[in-house]
């Protein structure tokens, strides 16, 4: 009875629940690389460090905001190819678990068949 | 709702899984289980390297056993409640997992003390196992009617799932009498109720621990500028609030000032709220939970507000690091012009009149900061006191008139409960203890009465936080929290309730006869008053008593306040006395309700310190009128307000006011024989016919005492008592002193005066025997453990 309930929560209940936990899995990744607000303000100054100086203006200021703006871009675009390759990873993995899920209880009866025949690898 | 409600089924497979979900989640067996997984695998890996086909056996192990710790893990552990609304599908895991195969009522009683929510309802409440098995025995076995109420109760307090504490309710729900029960217990059913709503509370609580909250991540505050200068002075109230639990709003009010902060913060205009409302009203959570909101990544505010981040600015450290005030300014400017670069602050100025005013731990820096409040343009809170807000205001109307403002009003009792419900389990955390229901009430109640620096519901929480400290056998009760009151405000709320107090009170009038002669119908309509007061027959809106003591001087309407006070409060220092012929103008009004700071003898001072007390206001009739209306409020409601305009309670006291006015026509009453009492209404007519007090006064007392005048009977046993009080003085010198019959008439004589009552006599008293008394101490005369006895003679020597 035990081991029927378990296969019966495996093909229902329990293959919800793993979809659900790769979900926040994922929706936890994409809120740890921000790819959305990095892109949001892809071209905005790093940090602000030309902000003090925008109040001078002149050329000065021009370049100060110029290479700040480029820095800021060049970390953000590091961040959503390193952020973004990880989550698609992340991804790939969770869907192809998703996939074989409902193969995973015949693995056991598989092993056993494997260990009666013999078979060695 | 139909009332025939579907039988439990033992066989379904929530109720399977619950009660193997009660055997595997243990820790050890759960450890073993993730050991075992462990060495299969290796063994396994093992095997293949050595080309065993018994490493096929050792992978489906590992692979069952892994299906078998996911299975416990997400779903035995707590067996999430069906989809429908059957009973089968809404019982909690934890009562599915105690349900025997054809449970009886008694079955549901005795699972109760199994689950969480049973624990909860018993701590908390007082509902213990062996009460609900015994209400149990005398309900009908079929548990069918216990199921039908639990499913209402379900639906009344809006729960998820029927648990151990809604089957307890159900059980008590459907005993006959079972108001008289919970009476017995100091609880209602509404209690019980709302216990459930607790718990689920709680519960809900509990289970939003392990969920991640997203806050914006590595990215949020790459675009935003650095502070290192505003990191220095100022605490990031949105980063100390990232790690903690959510802040609960609970009050319709705070969620509505919140969204009008939003409102403010993302419209056009000035960017500051001025948060004004009382400390301990709330002020500080809202700000909290608009941090918490802002760094919600789920949230659906704007851009132009989303991941900004709260700063509370420290004025002390601010204040210590530029004590001149060219380089203070500077500093402010300095960090105002950070915060404003960086593009994400919200600067907090927490008690904002620190920075408006100069004072000890504040400074003006209005010229620094209105010119940016009047920009606009940085995002600033201000949080302050209503009172201190209308001091600035008076002073800069231009500073006032540049903000926006938002009242934040004290909460409510239902409020202020469910706050505290909030903040128990963090209490509870902090102290090692548990609080109970009666706790929360006490708490509520003593802090609206006695607590006066602080608003509700922050008095509330703060005594219920002291109570902390005097909890016993670990349990935070309704005693614990007076306790807590008595210790930190320093005043006595315990009134005594047992039997030696209840026989004081039933003994008044004797134990008041041991220290004052006669006026026996004022000691009665006295003492009746108050013992109905101590039955509970009285409106706790007002004082206990209100008298008005009218009669010539010297008859003893001093002393019998002074006797209450002995014997209601138990002690004589128990007495708060103001000679009203001081208060003559009308401005004296506000030396009657002054500031503890200014004057601590003020009345309201005074009551604040010592809330159980007889005040005793001698001579009214000589106050000026607007100190007389200042009173009524007192005399009404037993309450005052105080020139800060809090109120101070006077619940606990009895207010005695003496007057002289008609002492005359009471004298010619007792002179012509009539009987006071059934002259009484006459009188009252005839001094209000005298303009002396007014109607509305007079009407604002329980009762209006005559005391008639002392006879020359009466002055005999006065003498005996205050012979009685030499002796007492005497004792320590193992001195006594007695008079004969003679040495009495004769002080009589000479003392008694009609027009001053007792008066004279005590000066007679002073002058006779205690002189004799001196004389013969020093003489050597007398040594100790010696009776001086005193004749009329002796008397007569010492007087001529």
């Amino acid at each position: 009875m035990f081991v029927v309930d378990l296969i019966q929560w495996w093909y229902f209940r329990g293959w919800g629940v793993y979809l659900a936990s790769l979900k926040t899995k994922l929706g936890d990744t994409l809120d740890f690389f921000s790819i959305g607000q990095l892109f949001r303000t892809l071209f905005m100054p790093y940090r602000q460090i030309s902000a003090g100086s925008t109040e001078l203006g002149g050329p000065s200021a021009f370049f100060d905001r110029l290479i700040s703006r480029l820095v800021g871009t060049f970390t953000r675009l590091f961040i959503i190819i390193f952020g973004g390759f990880l989550i698609i990873l992340e991804a790939i993995l969770g869907v192809c678990l998703a996939i074989i899920w409902p193969l995973i209880p015949l693995l056991p009866i598989l092993g056993i068949a494997l260990t009666v025949m013999g078979i060695r690898l | 709702m139909n009332n025939t409600v579907e039988a439990f089924d033992y066989n379904s497979l929530r109720a399977r899984e619950a009660r193997l979900g009660k055997k595997l989640n243990n820790k050890v067996l759960q450890t073993v289980i993730l050991t075992l997984i462990l060495i299969s695998i290796i063994v396994g890996v093992f095997l293949t390297l050595i080309h065993s086909f018994w490493c096929w056996l050792c992978f489906s192990l590992a692979i069952f056993l892994g299906m078998l710790i996911f299975w416990i893990k997400c779903e035995l552990v707590s067996v999430p409640v069906g989809r429908t609304e059957r009973l089968n599908d809404v019982l909690s895991n934890d009562v599915l997992a105690n349900l025997p195969r054809n449970p009886k009522t008694k079955d549901l009683a005795s699972l109760v003390k199994h689950t969480s929510s049973g624990k909860f309802l018993n701590v908390r409440y007082g509902i213990s196992s062996n009460m609900l098995e015994n209400i149990a025995a005398s309900l009908p076995e079929n548990p069918a009617p216990i199921f039908a109420t639990a499913l209402k109760i379900k639906q009344g307090t809006d729960s998820e799932e029927i648990h151990g504490a809604i089957i307890a309710v159900s059980i008590i729900a459907n005993l006959e009498g079972s108001d008289y029960l919970l009476h017995q217990m100091k609880l209602e059913m509404v209690d019980l109720l709302d216990g459930i709503v607790w718990f689920n509370y709680l519960n809900g609580l509990v289970k939003s621990i392990g969920k991640k909250r997203h806050s914006g991540g590595i990215a949020r505050d790459l675009s935003f500028g650095y502070i290192p200068t505003l990191q220095r002075f100022s605490i990031n109230i949105s980063k100390v609030r990232e790690g903690s639990m959510k802040t609960q709003i609970h009050l319709p009010t705070h969620k509505e000032i919140l969204s009008k902060m939003f409102q403010v913060f993302t419209s056009g205009g000035r960017q500051n709220v001025a948060l004004i409302g009382p400390e301990g009203s709330g002020r500080s959570t809202i700000v909290n939970a608009l941090a918490e909101e802002l760094l919600d990544a789920d949230s659906k505010l704007p851009n132009s507000l989303k991941f900004r981040q709260v700063f509370k600015l420290d004025a002390a450290a601010l204040i210590s690091a530029a004590p001149e005030r060219g380089e203070l300014e500077g500093l402010v400017m300095h960090i105002l012009g950070e915060a404003y670069a960086a593009k994400n602050i919200i600067i907090w100025l927490e008690n904002a009149e620190l920075f408006f005013e100069d004072g000890v731990g504040s400074v003006d820096l209005s010229n620094v900061l209105l010119p940016i409040i009047e920009a606009g343009k940085l995002r600033i809170i201000m949080t302050m006191d209503r009172q201190k807000f209308l001091e600035i205001s008076a002073k800069k109307a231009t500073l006032t008139n540049s903000l926006n403002k938002i009242m934040v009003p004290p909460a409510n009792e239902q409020e202020t409960m469910k706050v505290m419900q909030d903040q128990v389990p963090f209490l509870e955390y902090q102290h090692k203890v548990s609080y109970t229901i009666w706790a929360l009430k006490e708490a509520y109640r003593l802090s609206e009465r006695y607590v006066h620096d602080l608003e509700m519901p922050g008095r509330a929480v703060a005594l219920l936080d002291a109570a902390g400290n005097y909890a016993e056998n670990m349990l935070v009760t309704a005693t614990s929290v007076r306790q807590a009151i008595e210790k930190t405000e320093g005043v006595k709320v315990s009134l005594a309730e047992n039997d030696h107090d209840k026989s004081k009170l039933l003994n008044l009038e004797t134990l008041i006869h041991e220290r004052m002669i006669d006026q026996e119908d004022a000691v009665k309509t006295i003492s009746d008053a108050l013992r109905r007061a101590a039955a509970g027959v009285r409106n706790e809106r007002r004082p206990i008593g209100t008298f008005l003591f009218l009669g010539p001087t010297g008859v003893g309407k001093t002393e019998l306040a002074k006797a209450l006070s002995e014997v209601y409060f138990s002690g004589e220092n128990h007495i708060i006395r103001l000679d009203l012929n001081e208060f003559v103008e009308a401005s004296d009004v506000s030396r009657l309700i002054a500031d503890p700071t200014e004057d601590e003898f003020s009345l309201t001072a005074q009551v604040m310190k010592q809330p159980f007390s007889v005040v005793l206001l001698d001579e009214i009739e000589k106050a000026h009128p607007k100190v007389l209306t200042t009173l009524l409020q007192m005399l009404d409601e037993g309450i005052l307000r105080d020139a800060r305009n809090k109120e101070v309670s006077f619940r606990d006291t009895i207010i005695i006011a003496t007057s002289n006015a008609g002492a005359n026509r009471i004298r010619e009453y007792v002179k012509s024989g009539t009987n006071l009492t059934s002259a009484k209404e006459d009188f009252l007519n005839w001094l209000m016919s005298t303009n002396e007090f007014k109607p509305e006064f007079l009407n604002r007392f329980d009762e209006i005492c005559l005391f008639k005048p002392l006879s020359p009977a009466d002055c005999l046993k006065i003498i005996d008592l205050i012979i009685e009080g030499v002796n007492k003085t005497l004792a320590p010198q193992k001195i006594s002193v007695a008079l004969d019959e003679g040495a009495k008439q004769l002080l009589v004589e000479r003392g008694y005066d009609p027009e001053l009552g007792a008066r004279p006599m005590k000066r007679i008293v002073q002058k006779s025997v205690e002189n004799i008394v001196a004389k013969s101490v020093l003489s050597n005369e007398t040594s100790s453990g010696a009776e001086i006895l005193i004749n009329r003679s002796m008397i007569e020597n010492e007087l001529t």
